[in-house]
């Protein structure tokens, strides 16, 4: 089969026809990281370049992220097996003092449909939190996503955190969210700065060398 | 030229009618631990005097709406309308959970009632204490903000956007009908401008199309100012991000002024003006994102002093931060910009 549709069909944000083809797909034994590289993969990436352009915008972005989501329902529980592997484990959460999710549910879905399984600390979590589940797994990235200007001291409150508690070295650092630079990201000495959902599923693959 | 002394109300309303008043005109939304670093002890009405603001601002949030706790512990709330809310640090609820999330919550949907005469108490007090002296600004939240953050939650506002737009027609109607009959009773109780809160936009880009835009966004809120002044009550409009590709629906709905002309997503208040100060108010827009909260008091006054010099010329502004006064503004800053609106401020102005 052609998994082009299964890509068109995440761009139109086709529901029902994401969740056949890859049904499909399966059938067709068709192996789970040609289905992600072939189908979601490419169809996420038109997405995010829609969204780049200024062609898409948030409601287009949620109703790919459906097709995504119903797709990986049925491929999520099969990977790990017959050679399907994660892009890698990546930790993200919204700093302290701060309970939007919106565009950390953007980035996550984008991540997940670019093959990387994603623990979601939620929102308003703390440094100490943080800490405690990158001591405790085995992440390659951390995420730390910010909305407002006045919480965004809170996301260099995360990585002294990780300093003091001897694992930052352990992982790589993203920050993002509307307020964020990137000139700010290297200042508070983040690895990375994605400014939207689309960037950070491209600059997570570079920051583990599989762009 | 002798300008004649105006008081606050005179100076924001002659500023909405794009006409110059006798100087700049500034009021603000403040955090607490903003006044208590200025004013101790102080309530917002006394502070508001104490600084001779030219306008006060009742919070339809904070000020009318009902909530009920769910969790303590978490800051968990129920909203009046029915989904759950989380208050931040800076005692502000944001929604966690929306009210209906499908189309049978919809149909067994029940408004709360805008006609409880609690919701105006606070209003009330405002009015007997600044009627006619300083502006009085009412807060009415934007049916798209309200739709989309208490009401459907964002996801599945923006969903229906795309598969089930009839969902967000029939959402609005009902949310319009409260909002209407809200801005009814505080017209009867002396608001002077109702401030329509709520974003269109984000930082890089408006969160819709264009198309969406005029569709959606647009008709909502042009039936709000057009029953705000049908009850001959001014209009500001709030939205934060980049509207450089929206602007002209905001204007094009009849609001009077608009804030805080976002200068962290690059909108510049002098080419605002030049594009459409002719047209309405600008409010707006010294850094809360920066020189308020980290810059010295020089560079507050240097960039209050800009955005007066940009944006000022014949009326039709008034200056505020650019979003609100939050909690992580330095107070001495806020003196500042105070302080320096009116060394600045005054008309006819000396700036270039």
């Amino acid at each position: 089969m052609n998994l082009e549709e299964l890509s068109q069909a995440v761009v139109a944000g086709d529901i029902d026809a994401a969740e056949k083809l890859t049904k499909e797909a399966i059938a067709s034994h068709i192996p789970i990281a040609d289905i992600l590289g072939a189908g979601l993969v490419p169809g996420l990436r038109r997405v995010g370049e829609l969204f780049e352009k200024g062609e898409y915008y948030l409601p287009e972005l949620i109703v790919s992220g459906d097709a995504v989501a119903r797709a990986l329902d049925y491929l999520e529980p099969m990977m790990g097996q017959k050679g399907a592997s994660y892009m890698g484990r990546y930790l993200i959460g919204t700093v302290q003092g701060d309970v939007h999710d919106l565009g950390k549910n953007i980035v996550i879905m984008m991540l997940r449909g670019n093959g990387w399984e994603v623990t979601d600390l939620g929102v308003d979590v703390s440094p100490q939190e943080f800490c405690s589940a990158v001591s405790t797994g085995d992440y390659q990235i951390v995420g730390i996503s910010s909305l407002l200007t006045m919480t965004m001291v809170n996301a260099a409150k995360i990585i002294e955190a990780l300093k003091a508690a001897g694992v930052r070295d352990k992982v790589k650092v993203m920050v993002g969210g509307a307020p964020t630079t990137a000139e700010w990201a290297a200042q508070i000495g983040a690895d990375a700065h994605a400014k939207d959902g689309p960037m950070a599923a491209i600059v997570a693959a570079e920051l583990v060398g599989k762009s | 030229m002798v300008v004649r002394k105006m008081n606050g109300l005179e100076r924001v309303m002659t500023a909405l009618r794009l006409k110059e008043p006798d100087r700049v005109p500034h009021f603000e939304r403040i955090a607490g631990k903003v006044r208590e670093g200025i004013l101790p002890g102080a309530s917002e009405e006394d502070f508001v005097e104490h600084m001779d603001l030219d306008g006060i601002r009742f919070i339809d949030r904070t000020h009318s709406w009902s909530y009920e706790t769910v969790d303590e512990a978490k800051r968990i709330k129920r909203d009046q309308w029915g989904g759950l809310v989380r208050y931040t640090s800076e005692d502000n609820p944001v929604p966690v959970e929306p009210a209906i999330k499908s189309e049978k919550d919809l149909e067994n949907y029940v408004l709360p009632d805008p006609d409880e005469e609690w919701r105006y108490e606070y209003l009330k007090q405002l009015a007997k204490r600044f009627k006619g002296e300083r502006a009085i600004v009412v807060g009415v939240t934007d049916i798209f903000a309200l739709g989309r953050e208490n009401i459907l939650g964002d996801v599945g506002y923006f969903r229906a956007m795309v598969k089930n737009p009839d969902f967000i027609y029939r959402t609005s109607e009902i949310i319009l009908d409260y909002q209407l009959r809200y801005m009814r009773n505080c017209s009867e109780l002396g608001v002077d401008i109702f401030w329509v809160n709520g974003d269109w936009a984000m930082t890089e880009r408006p969160m819709v199309s264009r198309e969406f835009t005029e569709k959606f966004l647009a008709p909502p809120f042009k039936k709000l100012v057009d029953y705000a002044h049908s009850l001959g009550v001014s209009v500001i409009k709030h939205t934060d991000g980049n509207i450089w590709p929206i602007y002209d629906t905001i204007i094009d709905a009849g609001t009077d002024g608009l804030h805080p002309i976002d200068p962290m997503a690059g909108m510049d208040i002098g080419e605002a003006k030049a594009k459409f100060g002719d047209e309405i108010c600008l409010c707006g827009n010294v850094s809360c994102a920066f020189s308020l909260v980290s810059g010295t008091e020089e560079e507050v006054r240097q960039e209050t002093r800009e955005v007066i010099r940009k944006a000022g010329k014949g009326g039709g502004l008034i200056c505020m931060s650019s979003n609100s006064i939050h909690s992580g503004v330095n107070p001495k800053n806020y003196l500042a910009m105070v302080k320096a609106i009116r060394e600045f401020g005054q008309y006819p102005l000396v700036l270039d």
